[in-house]
């Protein structure tokens, strides 16, 4: 889960640390993910690496449905359109019960097959699987970031009109990082898929939304540790909780309510994260 | 159209709405004018100062010509290499692409980014901007990097000398500047794109004297070295005698006076209701 979360937080950054956009439609996405690779392993079978692609392609084609009308739009007002698209994404997968089978949920997805006949089962094979594509992912953010297109970003993010009077497309430069960010959400959304084997729609709701968002702004935003130091605390915080040895019930409480005092005193003290570079207006 | 033009204004209006408190106590809209009519010419490789009294309309102009507002009536042509073009329904980033540079009134750098970043992200090649030209052409990328990084050195050299604070902490956010520096890395960013008009608003206003005579220098260096026309707001009078080789006086939204700044100090409208004497 952790490779899970550090291409979720790392692709989440390009939009909230690097481009300022606060999108609250990456668990959206992030389903779209996973029921494009339920589509394409189980209807199409395919294997995991045209999976991979066509989740790939298919995640960030479905993003511009988002992308072009709500990045027009800025501050608040994108925060707000990018929960509408949560929403209405959440009531389709909920809903459409002949395609997604709403709340009884996918079971049964199969695990990764490689090379035609490398199948990945079990916990190790699937760290090892899950590894190789999170760090194929930050290292392609990290060269992103680092390039000119990220620095495009970061001045579209810092001042939008100065970006646009030195002559670049702030909503194409937008754009571009929504599509980017939303494949590789894609990623992830397949990963889970085969890694649990089973996916219904309560696990890409707004709670799972809010909670990408708060592993963002814990662990930090505008560069590459941040994001990745954000998944590792939100991943293994229930673990620590586990180990103390309190009982579940009062150890998930517990674990929301370290997350928003974290996010507080953060804000407070640490605004730009943990380990992160840009502070979030 | 005289060969020495590079813009055009022609009958130019806008409208705001405001809204008001009627008579009755309810709230209603109301449409006023910022800009009546407004004609301009601006001679190529030449300064002309724009002056007049707060909230008569000269930024509300500026955005107009750089795509920022988009005016109710009238139209604005540019020509930058010998051919006229129709700017009016252009966006923003175009007319900049075109060769229309502009420095706002407060600072408006990239605050988080370097002071070399600064440079480089306003840098008129825009190759490797796409996530698709990062990731492959990664070999071209870094020589066309190279170039920039050069080129932004060498406008920091040219304007400040070998040894200044913008090449000194050039890998510094930034922030870090001070209020004047900033405002010198916005004129210097300027030499990185491929501009042929720039539009200066208030570029001396909150800076000390010492950096005042050093942004006349660099606007005259504009003009002298780059063949670059500048148009500039300016409050600063004897700044505009220095530099403006022309001057338009904007008084309730339209052109009121044009000429030297010599005759517009000298006429006796601007003295009583702008300079108060």
């Amino acid at each position: 889960m952790i490779n899970i979360y550090i291409i979720l937080t790392t692709s989440t950054n390009l939009l909230v640390g690097m481009t300022n956009l606060l999108s609250l439609g990456q668990a959206a996405l992030y389903g779209i993910g996973a029921y494009l690779a339920v589509l394409a392993m189980m209807v199409l079978n395919l294997s995991f690496i045209p999976t991979l692609i066509f989740v790939i392609i298919g995640t960030s084609l479905l993003s511009l449905l988002i992308a072009y009308p709500s990045l027009r739009l800025r501050g608040d007002y994108f925060v707000l359109a990018t929960l509408g698209f949560q929403l209405i994404v959440f009531t389709i997968l909920y809903n459409w019960v002949d395609v997604t089978r709403g709340p009884y949920g996918i079971p049964g997805i199969p695990s990764p097959i490689l090379f035609g006949d490398i199948v990945i089962t079990g916990i190790i094979p699937y760290l090892i699987l899950s590894s190789i594509l999170a760090v194929g992912v930050v290292s392609l953010f990290f060269k992103l970031i680092y390039s000119p297109f990220g620095r495009a970003l970061k001045a579209v993010r810092d001042d939008e009109l100065s970006a646009e009077a030195i002559g670049r497309n702030v909503t194409a430069l937008k754009i571009w990082a929504f599509v980017v960010s939303s494949g590789f959400i894609g990623i992830s959304g397949l990963l889970y898929a085969s890694y649990v084997s089973y996916i219904d729609p309560t696990s890409f709701n707004l709670d799972e939304a809010i909670f990408i968002l708060s592993a963002v702004i814990i662990g930090g935003t505008g560069n590459i540790k941040g994001p990745i130091i954000g998944a590792v605390f939100v991943v293994i915080l229930p673990e620590l909780l586990r180990f103390v040895g309190l009982p579940d019930s009062v150890a998930a409480n517990l674990r929301q309510i370290i997350y928003g005092l974290m996010i507080i005193i953060l804000m407070r003290l640490r605004p730009q994260g943990l380990a992160g570079e840009y502070a979030l207006r | 159209m005289n060969s020495d033009t590079i813009l055009i204004i022609d009958s130019i209006r806008k409208s705001f709405v405001r809204n008001i408190v009627n008579i009755r106590g309810k709230d209603e809209d109301e449409k006023f004018y910022v800009l009546e009519d407004i004609d301009l010419i601006l001679p190529a490789g030449k300064i002309t100062a724009l002056i007049g009294g707060n909230g008569t309309g000269k930024t509300t102009l500026f955005n107009i010509i750089s795509g920022f507002f988009k005016a109710d009536e009238g139209k604005i042509e540019f020509k930058p290499n010998g051919s006229l073009i129709e700017l009016t329904n252009l966006s923003a980033y175009k007319r900049a692409q075109l060769g229309i540079g502009r420095m706002f009134q407060d600072n408006h750098i990239f605050q988080n980014m370097t002071v070399l970043e600064n440079m480089l992200v306003a840098d008129e090649n825009f190759f490797g901007e796409r996530p698709f030209q990062s990731i492959i052409y990664y070999r071209k990328n870094n020589n066309v990097e190279k170039e920039r990084i050069e080129k932004a050195e060498k406008i920091f050299i040219d304007l400040f000398g070998e040894d200044n604070p913008f090449l000194n902490m050039k890998n510094e956010k930034a922030k870090n500047l001070s209020y004047g520096q900033q405002r010198l890395l916005g004129l210097a960013r300027l030499l990185m794109g491929n501009y042929k008009l720039l539009l200066l608003d208030e570029p001396t206003s909150g800076v000390n004297p010492v950096i005042i005579e050093k942004i006349k220098a660099i606007i005259n260096y504009f003009v002298e070295n780059k063949n670059m026309t500048v148009f500039l707001i300016e409050h600063n009078m004897k700044f505009v005698l220095d530099v403006a080789d022309f001057c338009h006086f904007m008084s309730k939204g339209i052109i009121a006076v044009s000429g030297t700044p010599e005759d517009i100090i000298g006429n006796p409208d601007v003295r009583k209701t702008y300079l108060g004497i």
